[in-house]
């Protein structure tokens, strides 16, 4: 068989684009460095090819795609209960949170409202899961940083609030609580006690990592200044979550437009947001978020109201013809599953908007001209999960 | 007065946590493992026993398990009848009852839509294998696991869903 010439030439066209990287390493102009795909800094499989000019950076290009477990497509062979297991491991850090909008999404198409007792239990795992996540954030900057104290101390008391999920839903990770129509079970005996006293613990740690890292001079000096952006900037790249927050915009899905089956309503909150739009902005948002969630969590534990957790479903679920897009600010920004339905047992269309995915778009911009230890602060405090970015 | 710098306030954080640990309402986090068992919560999903009796080999489970691992095998057979001249009824008798926990996602499903109470959460985490063959536990492995299924917790106040009972466990 022979070839045509423009074949010949398309082929080496995608070969070449294959192997840009090996390219990139025979440029004349600088250095190309490779950060990842396994890297401390990413949390997980992420490669981000970095050219470079002695120290400073040039272009950051981010390459995800070593994690994806095409989850999407899978909800497409999956009923509606089985994709709850599958949404667990989108951002394994927390879990719950990824269930809340497909199962809202769901109910949504059904027509159904959860009891007032789940809606405000689902809340309060939500909050939960945010906690989970974010103190592993604020451990983990510590440690990105050199600084290993907070890493522990992060870990100690994050294991508290996993023992939490754990007793009410059985698992520490993935719980696959969710159901459309409610929750799988009630709270057992005991539950709301300890979970007060576990929120005492995060609020002392809260104090301690305020006092310990954001009080600190060296922190401080290598975060502030680092990876501004701008507003518009951050509202042009789709940045959402506490990213978008400590660049001093005052967006958050749980107060603007939370979905019927969450109770935000019923707490007093309020959101933080930073002017400066630097890595230390982002943490301290981010760590404010953890005080309030802390808040949001203790007063919902007081107005629980009694009754069931399971509305009156069908045995097998058929989600009736339609499509709906729900999102909530889950801890790592907007997720959103925009499901479209046949009538069938599965889902005919799934798509998952997950916040990583955007927060990492800006990695190009943020990153021109910075010097390669400032990469890893920016890096670790846009704050991305990697099973978010790949899904 | 001068300012304090942070450092020496992060330092106060660290000794603090130090003091704290020596006290004796304070101790470790954590525990040495092999030696000491950290106990798991009654509902932790840690593996799936089988109650025998109650298994009528309806499918329910494997068919609603995402990755089917659950693997059944039954044959229909004549049991005596219920009352003294009765007719004898046909039931469905297990063959095999295999759970791949190599493939298993632990997510609970099974455990959730067996309408008769057959299947059950143990919280015993301690089965690993050298060989990954091994994680597939038969029916009689699932049946000795019942030993380790603990008594439902009770509800927290205001709750109307009512505990289930755990069947007691016979050896065969």
């Amino acid at each position: 068989m022979t070839l045509t010439e423009s074949q010949q030439l398309a082929y080496v066209a995608a070969q070449a684009a294959d192997a840009r990287v090996n390219l990139q390493f025979e440029t004349d102009d600088g250095m190309t460095l490779n950060i990842g795909p396994q890297h401390p800094a990413t949390h997980g499989t992420l490669r981000i090819i970095v050219r470079l000019d002695g120290e400073q950076v040039v272009r950051a290009e981010p390459y995800p795609g070593y994690m994806h477990r095409g989850y999407e497509k899978l909800c497409e062979v999956r009923t509606y209960p089985q994709v709850t297991t599958l949404v667990n491991r989108i951002d394994w850090l927390g879990s719950f949170a990824n269930e809340v909008p497909f199962i809202l999404a769901a109910e949504k198409l059904m027509d159904i409202e959860a009891p007032p007792r789940a809606q405000v239990i689902r809340t309060i795992l939500f909050e939960l899961s945010r906690m989970a996540n974010v103190s592993l954030f604020l451990g983990d900057l510590g440690i990105q940083l050199g600084g290993i104290t907070i890493g522990f101390y992060a870990f100690r008391d994050r294991e508290f609030v996993l023992n939490q999920i754990e007793s009410a839903t059985g698992g520490r990770f993935h719980p696959n609580f969710d159901r459309i129509g409610g929750l799988k079970d009630d709270l057992p005996k005991g539950w709301i006690a300890e979970t007060k006293r576990c929120m005492e613990r995060m609020r002392t740690f809260c104090d301690q990592f305020e006092t310990l890292v954001l009080g600190n001079e060296i922190f401080q000096a290598r975060t502030r200044g680092i990876g501004v952006i701008p507003p518009d900037v951050a509202r042009s790249y789709g940045l959402t979550g506490a990213n978008i927050r400590g660049s001093g915009v005052d967006w958050d899905l749980r107060r603007d437009s939370v979905p019927p089956g969450l109770s935000y309503d019923k707490a007093d909150w309020k959101v933080h947001t930073h002017p400066d739009g630097d890595s230390f902005a982002r943490t301290w948002v981010r760590l404010q978020e953890v005080r309030e969630s802390t808040l949001i969590v203790d007063q919902l534990l007081d107005a629980i109201p009694s009754g069931p957790v399971m509305a009156k479903v069908p045995r097998i679920i058929k989600v009736p013809e339609g499509e709906a897009y729900v999102a909530t600010e889950n801890p790592l920004g907007e997720m959103g599953y925009y499901v479209v339905s046949k009538g069938d047992l599965v889902p005919f269309r799934v798509k998952i908007r997950s916040a990583s995915f955007n927060n990492i778009s800006i990695v190009p911009w943020v990153t021109r001209g910075v010097f390669v230890p400032d990469m890893v602060t920016i890096l670790a405090s846009l704050y991305f999960i990697l099973g978010d970015i790949d899904r | 007065m001068p300012k304090v710098p942070g450092m020496v306030k992060g330092l106060g954080v660290t000794f603090k946590t130090m003091v704290d640990t020596l006290k004796p309402s304070g101790g470790p986090v954590t525990v040495p493992y092999p030696h000491v068992k950290e106990e798991p919560t009654a509902r932790a999903r840690g593996v799936i026993a089988l109650h025998e009796d109650n298994c009528t080999a309806c499918m329910l489970c494997s068919r609603e398990c995402p990755d089917w691992c659950i693997y059944i095998e039954a044959h229909k057979t004549l049991a005596p009848p219920r009352r003294a001249g009765g007719k004898p009824r046909q039931v469905n008798a297990l063959d095999r009852f295999a759970i791949d926990y190599s493939l298993c996602m632990y997510c609970g499903i099974c455990v959730e839509v067996c309408p008769f109470d057959a299947l059950f959460w143990s919280p015993e985490y301690e089965f690993s294998e050298v060989r990954i063959a091994d994680l597939l536990h038969e029916k009689e492995r699932l049946g000795e696991w019942m030993q380790t299924v603990p008594e439902f917790e009770p509800y927290e106040a205001g709750s109307e869903a009512k505990p289930k009972k755990v069947p007691a466990y016979d050896p065969r």
